[in-house]
């Protein structure tokens, strides 16, 4: 079974590196391309994603997606971009991108947003109305949550949440992640008002039973309603 | 165009006014040499007269001058008035009986010096009244009533002919003043075109070569540069984002890579995270300034709908910390906007009420719909803000003392008036007993285009 392999179309060596690492974190391979030409010659190869860099040499990668997507590439485009209020943000996603992410960026944002992209591309997204962990189950049609035989009665944001939580199960879920997806907010409100949100929403899930949330210290969330599995990987 | 414009009433008034003035002077002028002239001739007259009268006398004296005024009064004409009188004062001769009461007679033979005005048999006269040698008294007067008559039409041409010109003037200034102020309105279009956003607008059409076409010119240059401002705005934001976000991943990057001393490295990521979201501000709210009253990029929204999910993003924030909420935001109100402004404006402001409020403050949001606009109105029961602070409460960094403890960079009111303005919604800060109310207006779509 060959690697997975994401294109990176970056022209700041030092920055592609650091991709290239998180990257092969994953598991994956990466291949760099330092000029948006370089980019669009490569991506007609087999990749799964392919991060995009905005003021590259040759234009802006965001204006390129429609090229990239011309080209036949199949590829989840994530924006990866100094361009990073808000504004711009929503720009890059209304022009095509998979998911925009700001420089300077965490490693591990970055690899939460390959992870979950790397899935999107690899599962159509469950149109089984039932998401079962165990004794844990959503409902999505009834807009459900049962524990066991208790069900928990949540708001329709913590529902959403929830979902948002068990779509990404086993994996680190940021706070950045969270107000894009389940408020499809893209600023940066400066205090963590979505903390408060987990926070309650775990608190209902403890009272019934359910460790489900787990917090990854300064990155995010994780969802893993089994108890690990002995030797389950964490990266980094 | 509702009702007449208030300048080309004025402009036209001012021109007939003008002309009417030139013209009456003009004519007040000719009147007085007419009537000069018309005086002159009737002092000639009656120099004439008097002439006349001394060769007689010279002759014959008193007899021949009885028998002249005999004669002249026999074939008498309105316009001349002889009277001689005997010395007691009964009428030798004359073309009228009496002697007029307001003429003393005088001495100085027969010269016409000293001729008076007087009125007497219903019209003036011009005469003169003498006592000849051995106590005759002698009136000769000439009539004024022709001359009079004659001013009169003369005064009463004027007076018709000033109003008649009056009317004129004014017609022709009218006509004057609509088509300059028609031309003066064109580059007002203009510039209500531009201040609705379109900056790219411009007059159609070559330029006129009179002073119009250069002040249309002028309008023209000035709007260019505006747009060239606008745009240099927008490539330098991003230029500042790259050069200052590029340097600054290589150290997250950097940061990474090092192991161990954890608490060192979590404060510097949350240092560069809030150096960063400074710069964001200040870049947002230069971007939205420049972007100001532009529609380019708005889109109709239900900005009830807009404000709700960010209200419900905070609220359990806010109910964290004791605060009591309450939104009363009435559905289906359109307006043409950015929903992460929206957000983004409406998030700084709780993020401010969420700060300063203590617990059991509360905290409102409504949206109503008024006459002309939608009013966002939100109030809090907190501290609000210090008086001093009210007028400038809106500018970059501007943070009042009792906040320094207060961690901030005083840039959120400063994005929510940038916002405010990018969608042309006026902002107030009504004054209030307690707490900080902020009320905006939002046109309402349609309402403006």
């Amino acid at each position: 079974m060959s690697m997975d392999r994401i294109l990176i179309v970056e022209d700041d060596a030092d920055t592609a590196t650091a991709i290239a690492r998180v990257v092969e974190g994953l598991a994956c391979a990466a291949v760099i391309a330092p000029t948006l030409a370089d980019g669009l010659a490569e991506a007609s190869g087999d990749f799964r994603v392919i991060v995009l860099d905005r003021m590259l040499p040759g234009g802006d990668g965001v204006d390129a997606i429609a090229r990239f997507r011309a080209g036949g590439s199949r590829a989840m485009i994530l924006v990866l971009s100094a361009l990073g209020r808000a504004a711009n943000r929503v720009e890059g996603l209304e022009k095509g991108a998979d998911d925009y992410l700001p420089k300077p960026f965490e490693p591990e944002e970055l690899r939460a947003r390959l992870r979950a992209l790397l899935r999107r591309s690899a599962v159509d997204l469950s149109s089984n109305d039932l998401m079962a962990f165990g004794d844990f189950e959503i409902r999505l049609k009834a807009r459900t949550v049962h524990i066991g035989r208790q069900h928990v009665p949540l708001s329709p944001k913590e529902f959403e949440l929830v979902t948002f939580f068990a779509r990404n199960a086993g994996q680190v879920v940021t706070r950045m992640q969270l107000l894009e997806q389940v408020w499809n907010l893209h600023f940066d409100p400066g205090t963590n008002v979505v903390d408060v949100h987990v926070g309650r929403l775990r608190r209902k899930l403890e009272a019934a039973g359910s460790q489900a949330i787990q917090t990854a210290r300064g990155e995010g969330y994780v969802f893993a309603p089994l108890p690990p599995a002995s030797g389950s990987k964490e990266a980094g | 165009m509702s009702g007449v414009p208030k300048a080309t009433l004025r402009l036209a008034a001012v021109v007939a006014l003008t002309v009417t003035l030139l013209s009456l002077g003009g004519m007040a002028l000719q009147y007085r040499i007419v009537a000069d002239r018309l005086e002159q001739q009737t002092l000639g007259l009656l120099k004439a007269d008097l002439d006349g009268l001394a060769s007689l006398y010279e002759q014959r004296r008193i007899i021949a001058l009885r028998q002249a005024i005999d004669y002249r009064a026999a074939a008498a004409s309105p316009g001349e008035m002889l009277v001689l009188l005997a010395r007691d004062g009964t009428v030798l001769a004359g073309t009228h009986d009496t002697w007029p009461e307001a003429v003393e007679p005088q001495g100085g033979g027969f010269a016409p010096e000293g001729a008076l005005r007087f009125a007497a048999h219903g019209q003036n006269w011009l005469g003169v009244g003498r006592i000849l040698p051995g106590g005759f008294p002698l009136l000769v007067a000439r009539g004024l009533g022709s001359v009079e008559g004659t001013l009169l039409s003369l005064r009463r041409a004027i007076v018709a002919l000033g109003l008649g010109m009056l009317a004129a003037a004014a017609l022709v200034g009218w006509i004057m003043a609509r088509q300059m102020l028609a031309r003066i309105a064109r580059v007002n279009a203009l510039a209500d075109r531009v201040a609705g956003g379109d900056l790219a607008a411009r007059l159609p059409g070559p330029r006129s070569d009179d002073e119009f076409g250069q002040m249309e010119s002028h309008v023209h240059a000035m709007l260019d540069r505006i747009e060239a401002l606008n745009r240099a705005t927008h490539r330098l934001s991003d230029t500042i984002a790259h050069e200052l976000r590029t340097p600054l991943n290589r150290m997250l990057q950097k940061l990474a890579q090092v192991q161990g001393h954890e608490a060192v490295t979590d404060a510097l990521r949350a240092d560069m995270r809030a150096a960063i979201r400074v710069f964001d501000a200040l870049l947002d709210i230069s971007r939205a300034e420049a972007d100001q009253g532009q529609g380019g990029g708005l889109l109709p929204l239900d900005l009830a709908a807009a404000l709700a999910e960010v209200w419900e993003l905070y609220a359990p924030l806010a109910e964290d910390r004791g605060l009591t909420l309450h939104l009363d935001l009435r559905p289906g109100l359109q307006v043409l906007g950015d929903r992460t402004l929206i957000g983004q404006m409406l998030a700084n402001l709780m993020d401010n009420a969420v700060k300063y409020c203590r617990p059991g403050d509360q905290v409102t949001l409504t949206l109503t719909e008024g006459a002309d606009h939608h009013i966002l109105r939100l109030a809090d029961t907190g501290p609000g803000l210090p008086d001093d602070l009210r007028a400038e409460a809106f500018e970059r960094f501007t943070r009042a003392p009792r906040d320094l403890g207060t961690p901030g960079h005083g840039l959120g009111l400063a994005l929510v008036r940038a916002i405010a303005a990018r969608h042309g919604a006026k902002l107030a800060l009504p004054a209030t007993g307690k707490g900080f109310v902020i009320e905006m207006l939002w046109p309402k779509l349609g309402a403006n285009s």
